[in-house]
């Protein structure tokens, strides 16, 4: 069997997926681990436990591809590629018709568009600035005392969500407690959280182009809270893979099969174009 | 890194022997008087109408960024805002504020105090604030010359005749601060080296056309623009310039490029972020990408759209050349038009758009700018941002990725477009 890997290194969560393309192109196993202080060692525990997962010995892994901010600390990969190309590739194989992908992370938001064969056309980042992003729901919901996971549940319960008037990530706490003196009932202000990110994304997105069909990636996409609010924004169901988590890494996953295909490659490659030492 | 990634000729030394000897004069206009100094704005700047009274001009945006590419720009600036200047002020104004407060210059010697602070300011009216509080810092007089904005896409015989008269009123102002009369045939002269030095200038800037382009017309071109501004009105600077074109010229006709394989043609909008110029330089060398134009060395004049200074009308010509021939000075259509044709005449993939934090006035607009070239044009154009002085906002992991981002978009598109064509 011939595999692949990629390895997706985040701000908050590393994840590894290992691919194969014998009987058509399909996810072998993944893997998620925190990245921690050590992003190197975040990569290959991610990997290890990936084919772990899979029962195969690492040295049959023909090809590894790392994306997300820590790419050029994974050592043992054998190319490099941006999350943005990433996810556009995994979102185009995972949900074909993908021409727009919101991909929501721990630190990053960034509205892409995507071509028919799943390249970027055009891409758009939050800037210098975590408003609209991961960190944002996570502030919130541990100054309000409750679970990343329930959060997005919760807010779908909201009859009058309140209006958060900042998208500063660190001031939205005063907001909150602010609400929370009031006697606000959590749902109602997890509902005006989420609103204010889907707001604020939305306005990212329309320097891209919006176009059907939108699927939306990273660990965000977990929350269902989110996803409502951002279709609601939005005017327009989205597409959500199970492995929307996992969008980055299929993405590279996928690069590095083409890779020892030979089918296609691009990027700054070890020991082809001039390698990226990195920093 | 790629091995070859930024041109390294007899040039290079030359700029560093003209530039020193501009601050050697510098440093004898503070010790002894003579020559007398004007502190001028870069952008329009009327170097030749100087050369009337053989005095020196001081940019001082040239020493900010000297300091900045030295990465030493920021004590000045935190010197600016323990004084009261706010974070999101101009940076450029911030480090030279500060240096004045703390005695710093960028080689060390002395800066003169302007025998008069010429406010020529055009687009940038911080330039007002900015040369008010030097002339009170140093005690030295102000004088501003007000410079219609371009409204339309030519100036009006109006605005015109304005700035010539005032040209006029600083020379009156001139020989009484100098006690020197002004000579008229040497501003002439002078008036006659700038277009000869912008004839030269401007092939250069053509080069870039050629596929591999012999220069970055981005990073390389800074070099060239110190002698731009200091030296282009006088016979030096025409020497300089026409070693410059052959040797240019020569690496042209070998075929000779920046790269073993020049992989991208860019043009790129607003200056580079100075306290980090080696690195950024670096995000586009390892993409063997080339800039074969930018609006950045268009600031101090645009001549490869072909204005040349006029010898014949010299005060007419140079008020020509602070209203309508420097990009700060041009309204945005006319920006988007100098950029769309740097992009189809100098055959360029792309557009980097760097946006300066601390500049409101010449980035604002750079959003839409963004969005004019994509959705209208189809053009792919990237959008970072940092700051041209400033090393607090600078975040290299960001704006690193952004860069690989786009050329992995490039080559993928590319691909694309070959898998679609049955290439």
């Amino acid at each position: 069997m011939r595999l692949a890997a990629g390895v997706d290194v985040g701000s908050t969560q590393t994840k590894a997926v290992l691919m194969s393309d014998n009987g058509g192109t399909h996810i072998v196993a993944r893997a998620l681990v925190d990245t921690g202080a050590n992003v190197q060692k975040a990569a290959e525990r991610a990997f290890d436990k990936c084919c772990r997962e899979a029962g195969v010995p690492s040295s049959e892994v023909g090809f590894v591809v790392g994306t997300g901010y820590g790419r050029y600390k994974i050592s043992f990969g054998n190319a490099q590629m941006t999350e943005i190309s990433c996810h556009a590739r995994g979102a185009g194989f995972l949900c074909p018709g993908t021409r727009t992908v919101i991909d929501m992370g721990g630190q990053d938001s960034k509205a892409i568009s995507v071509g028919p064969a799943g390249e970027v056309l055009d891409f758009v980042m939050n800037d210098k600035c975590a408003a609209g992003t991961g960190r944002f729901l996570a502030n919130a919901a541990e100054v309000m005392g409750i679970s990343l996971d329930e959060i997005g549940p919760l807010s779908l319960q909201a009859t009058r969500p309140v209006k958060i008037a900042t998208v500063c990530t660190v001031f939205v706490e005063s907001d909150i407690l602010s609400y929370l003196a009031q006697g606000k009932k959590a749902e109602d202000i997890l509902g005006g959280v989420h609103m204010a990110i889907a707001k604020r994304t939305l306005s990212l997105a329309r320097r891209v182009n919006i176009e059907p069909e939108v699927t939306m990636t990273g660990g965000v996409a977990l929350n269902c809270g989110m996803v409502s609010a951002l279709e609601e924004v939005l005017g327009r169901k989205m597409q959500v893979s199970p492995d929307a988590h996992f969008m980055g890494a299929v993405g590279a996953g996928l690069f590095a099969l083409e890779k020892l295909d030979q089918s296609f490659e691009f990027g700054i490659w070890r020991g082809e174009h001039a390698v990226d030492s990195g920093h | 890194m790629a091995e070859k990634s930024e041109y390294r000729g007899s040039i290079h030394q030359r700029q560093k022997d003209l530039m020193l000897r501009w601050y050697d004069q510098l440093n004898q206009a503070a010790e002894t008087g003579d020559p007398p100094a004007v502190s001028m704005m870069i952008s329009g700047n009327c170097v030749e109408l100087l050369e009337g009274f053989g005095a020196v001009p001081i940019y001082p945006e040239v020493n900010a960024l000297q300091l900045a590419i030295r990465h030493q720009s920021l004590d000045p600036i935190l010197a600016a805002e323990e004084l009261g200047y706010a974070a999101d002020n101009c940076a450029y104004v911030k480090a030279d504020i500060g240096c004045m407060l703390k005695g710093i210059t960028p080689t060390g010697g002395k800066l003169p105090t302007p025998t008069l602070i010429l406010c020529n300011f055009v687009g940038c009216n911080t330039y007002l604030k900015w040369f008010e509080h030097t002339a009170k810092l140093m005690n030295a007089p102000l004088y501003v010359i007000d410079v219609p904005f371009m409204r339309a896409d030519e100036p009006s015989r109006a605005d015109i005749e304005y700035v010539v008269r005032q040209l006029e009123e600083t020379v009156k102002k001139l020989e009484s601060l100098t006690g020197r009369k002004f000579d008229y045939d040497r501003f002439a002269e002078a008036v006659d080296c700038s277009r000869r030095s912008e004839e030269l200038w401007s092939r250069i800037k053509h080069l870039a056309r050629s596929r591999p382009s012999p220069f970055d017309a981005y990073f390389d071109a800074i070099t060239l623009m110190g002698p731009l501004y200091v030296y282009r009105a006088k016979p030096e600077g025409v020497e300089f310039f026409e070693a410059a074109l052959k040797e240019l010229e020569a690496k042209k006709q070998a075929g000779d490029g920046l790269y073993e394989k020049e992989r991208f043609r860019l043009v790129m909008e607003g200056p580079p972020p100075y306290p980090y110029f080696r690195t950024f330089r670096d995000m586009f060398a390892k993409w063997g990408a080339c800039a074969v134009a930018s609006t950045y060395s268009t600031v101090g004049g645009l001549w490869e759209f072909g204005f040349r200074h006029n010898p014949a009308e010299p005060f007419e010509s140079v008020a020509m050349h602070m209203i309508a021939q420097n990009v700060t000075n041009r309204n945005y259509l006319q920006r988007y038009e100098q950029i769309r044709r740097y992009v189809e005449e100098w055959g360029a993939d792309g557009i980097i758009i760097h946006f300066v934090k601390s500049c409101r006035l010449f980035s604002a607009g750079q959003g839409d700018m963004r969005d004019y070239f994509t959705k209208r044009l189809g053009i792919p154009t990237l959008y970072i941002e940092s700051d041209l002085e400033d090393p607090r906002y600078f975040s290299e992991a960001q704006i690193k990725n952004r860069i690989d981002a786009f050329f992995e978009a490039l080559e993928h598109s590319k691909h694309a477009a070959g898998v679609k064509a049955g290439v």
